[in-house]
């Protein structure tokens, strides 16, 4: 009988802030632990958060067996890779004082906001064996600000983020960006002119689930994606590329999926130049549709590997936004709630939250205005460019910019 | 039960959960897992700082409970501080699913109660489905420094069958998902499944992309419950207003919000994903009139909350699960029925929209709802299925714009998704409400 032990491990440390103080510490140390046993080509699964001994556990997967699940495919095995991305590490006391600091700086400097949420602190460990010679480790620790910001003269919920993510904090540049940020959260500006207008996003984030869909193997091979059918054509702009991106420095992820597949390089081109080349599948959608197998699966501690969603990032393909403009006037987007793509690709969204940006500096805050595109021209013929986001908002942020239709 | 310490107050939540998931791919049977696991959270409180520890080993919550108080400040007059003065003291037992819970049905049942579900997906339009069954159910035990010892659980179990479409070249991916307290009620949910997968196919065959404009939009009861807890709902949450002096103003209680037909509600005591016999503090489960007859006239309330705005209790610090503090949240939110016709509300509607289901939706100053299906109204009638993106307003303007709210009524549940505030995501929570038109909103 085959077995396979999936740890996860998360020591975190967040402080709670209310209205620019201290209101609470956090502390959490939980472990998960999933374990898989394959034996005549079934498959069974059993987890536990908390300390269940191996043997525990081992006795509730095989009895999981019974259930019938197959799994015919050939377990990862003989690879041992141990990766520590570790900067530096932070106890509860010195995240209360490196938060104190920052509220400091608020209080002082922008007494006409207020700010709360979390300031935390993140370790985790990840690491995925089996029987097979398979041993991976993945361990990471990650600052993560996110505040919301209030205008106190305002009767919004809130008016805007703070956020910030990385495995250093260097103090000078987040005040020092935030300083610029802040200052345009109090400078009303209008809209520039124009119908069509550059507009770069922060958090791409509803495109991805939408070109997750399309790029799911085995959406794509039941003709169900919008991309069915299209292997091999150009399909956007010749400059974009969408990667499946494990690599832990550009996504805060483990460099492996959830059967223990790692990419070459941690990344694999989907749409390269454009053009589909591939879409991303698990071992098991990649033998009943003879495809490419991409390390796709997903999954909790506890759960069968299953094909849903995967890491994919845009490769960054520009340079000097500045430049790139031109002297035309843009626009940030900080926040675009509820909006999203139709089935067909059309997309829709007010912006709540966007700033007038000249290329280098956040100017002003704009009022609220609705973006309307659609994903063929988003990335097609009206898209700007993928850069890495010039701002201390996050170590491996990128700001994604395109023409989009303003009212 | 526990030794707490002097001079703070302290709080522990254990929570021991069972659930359920089985899930198909097609008709071929993909997961099948039980899942057993039990943890605490432990809250100290000086006076000026919260300590909290969440923790998987409820056999350790005294030794975090002892180190949590060394991280704090003992205080001789907690005791006398407002928040710790608000909290209520309760000793009781509500087990309401104690007799039969759904736990004790065999996995067989609950198996082959989503299989029969199958066969509803087979059309040859449908290319691609996975169906899931869910069940939880949890018993919460909260003991506190000034006497809380309650015990009570809450159970749900559901079905979600997404399944993807493709006709020519029109292409969907689509979610039908159905959820309750007991299992029985699941059992009678075959025909909801069948005219909703139906209604889908439809739809995804005849829709076309909408004009975008302004329209009379007409919501159903599931995109009225989705517009009443986002655009409302959330702002209710009077966590927002602390220290907020601004927001305070803005929402006095007895100032006139919206018309005088829109009533709505949160309350804790309604089975299914909002029901909360006891908030995560201990504290009762209670209903909360937000608004009545267009008027403010309440919000929702942790016991910081509560103490610091000086109002009542209203049961509604919760938490996601034993890894996180409770925070104000929603339990079942819905808007109240009104008295016409459904029938009569939309002959009244030359050209309009009507908002079937939805995708998901946001609340701030604009509230946003995306529609997975919504079809035009012409001359009094549903006609053409329409594509929208998103459909947007201003929360003070649209809840002044309603101006008919139909007799029927749905209180729904589902599985699969929830409530999202900051971290904690996804939270279950009851809506619902009648059919409900409103004069003016933005369509995309």
């Amino acid at each position: 009988m085959k077995k396979e032990f999936v740890t996860v491990r998360q020591n975190e440390t967040v402080i709670k802030v209310l209205n620019t103080k201290i209101d609470a510490v956090r502390v959490k140390d939980l472990t998960k632990r999933g374990v898989r046993v394959y034996e005549n080509g079934l498959i069974g699964i059993s987890g536990a958060i908390g300390n269940l001994s191996d043997d525990a556990l081992v006795a509730m997967a095989k009895e999981n067996l019974s259930v019938g699940i197959k799994y015919p495919y050939e377990l990862t095995k003989q690879d041992e890779d141990h990766r520590d991305y570790r900067v530096k590490a932070i106890d509860s006391e010195q995240l209360v004082s490196i938060t104190e600091q920052m509220l400091t700086f608020f209080r002082m400097e922008f007494p006409e906001f207020d700010f709360s949420e979390k300031i935390g602190f993140n370790e985790t460990q990840i690491e995925f064996n089996n029987s097979e010679g398979l041993e991976l480790s993945y361990q990471d620790a990650i600052f993560e600000i996110e505040l919301i910001l209030k205008e106190k003269s305002s009767s919004n919920l809130f008016d805007g983020f703070i956020s910030y993510q990385g495995r250093t904090l260097d103090m000078d540049k987040f005040v020092s960006f935030n300083k610029m940020l802040l200052r345009a959260q109090g400078n009303a500006v209008l809209l520039p002119r124009g119908e069509k207008l550059p507009i770069f996003m922060t958090d791409t984030s509803k495109m991805k689930i939408f070109l997750n869909k399309a790029l799911n193997g085995e959406n794509y091979a039941n003709n169900s994606s919008i991309f069915s059918q299209k292997m091999g054509q150009k399909i956007f702009n010749s400059k974009l590329t969408i990667e499946q991106n494990f690599d832990p420095t550009e996504m805060a992820r483990p460099f492996f999926d959830h059967e223990g597949v790692k990419l070459n390089g941690d990344k694999l081109a989907l749409i390269e130049n454009g053009v589909l080349k591939d879409v991303f599948s698990d071992k098991k959608t990649a033998a009943i549709y003879g495809i490419r197998h991409t390390g796709g699966a997903t999954g909790e501690y506890d759960s069968m590997p299953m094909l849903s969603a995967t890491s994919l990032r845009c490769r960054n393909d520009s340079e000097n936004i500045k430049k790139v403009l031109n002297g035309k006037p843009a626009i940030i987007v900080a926040m675009a709630e509820g909006g999203d793509f139709t089935a067909d690709g059309h997309y829709a969204s007010p912006v709540q939250l966007g700033y007038l940006f000249d290329g280098e500096k956040i100017i002003g805050k704009l009022p609220e205005f609705t973006v309307t595109s659609k994903l063929s021209d988003m990335l097609g013929d009206d898209y700007i460019g993928t850069f890495e986001n010039p701002f201390y908002m996050s170590e491996s942020g990128q700001l994604q910019g395109y023409y989009l239709t303003v009212k | 039960m526990y030794i707490f310490p002097k001079d703070l107050y302290v709080d522990v939540r254990i929570e021991e959960s069972f659930d359920t998931k089985i899930s198909f791919k097609k008709k071929c049977l993909i997961e099948q897992k039980i899942r057993k696991n039990t943890g605490a959270f432990i809250r100290v409180f000086d006076g000026k700082r919260w300590y909290y520890s969440s923790i998987s080993e409820v056999d350790l919550v005294q030794e975090q409970i002892d180190k949590l108080a060394q991280m704090a400040t003992p205080n001789p007059h907690i005791l006398e501080h407002p928040v710790v003065q608000k909290f209520e003291v309760n000793q009781t037992s509500k087990l309401n699913y104690a007799n039969e819970p759904i736990t004790n049905l065999s996995v067989l049942r609950k198996r082959n109660l989503l299989e029969s579900r199958l066969e509803l997906l087979d059309d040859p339009i449908i290319v691609n489905h996975t169906s899931f069954y869910v069940d939880n159910r949890t018993v919460k035990q909260i003991y506190t420094s000034k006497g809380t010892e309650v015990i009570f659980d809450k159970q749900t179990c559901g079905i979600r069958m997404s399944f993807d479409i493709a006709y020519g070249e029109s292409k969907d991916q689509v979610s039908v998902s159905k959820g309750f307290d007991t299992f029985e009620a699941l059992e009678m949910t075959e025909e909801y499944f069948r005219n909703e997968i139906q209604k889908t196919i439809e739809f995804v065959k005849n829709a076309v992309p909408v004009v975008g404009g302004e329209y009379t939009v007409l919501l159903s009861p599931m995109a009225t419950g989705v517009f009443t807890h986002e655009s409302f709902g959330h702002k209710s949450e009077s966590d927002f207003m602390v220290g907020d002096e601004t927001m305070q103003a803005e929402w006095t209680i007895g100032k006139s919000v919206a018309n005088e037909i829109v009533t709505i509600v949160d309350d804790g005591n309604i089975l299914g994903n909002g029901f909360v016999p006891f908030d995560d503090e201990g504290t009762e489960g209670k209903k909360t009139m937000i608004i009545t007859d267009g008027i403010l006239t309440g919000r929702l309330h942790s016991t910081q909350t509560a103490a610091l705005l000086q109002e009542d209790l209203t049961g509604n610090a919760r938490a996601m699960n034993f890894e996180f503090e409770p925070i104000v949240r929603m339990t079942t939110t819905y808007l109240e029925k009104g008295d016409r016709p459904l029938k009569e509300i939309i002959s009244e509607i030359d050209k309009g929209i009507f908002v079937d289901t939805i995708i998901h939706g946001s609340g701030l100053s604009t509230f946003t709802l995306a529609p997975s299906r919504a079809y035009m109204i012409e001359n009094g009638k549903i006609s053409q299925p329409v594509r929208i993106s998103v459909v947007t307003g201003n929360v003070f303007e649209t809840l002044s714009e309603v101006d008919a709210v139909s007799s029927e009524f749905e209180f729904l549940g589902f599985v699969g998704g929830g409530c999202g505030k900051m971290e904690q995501w996804p939270l279950p929570v009851g809506f619902g409400g009648p059919y409900t038109k409103v004069r003016k909103l933005n369509v995309q």
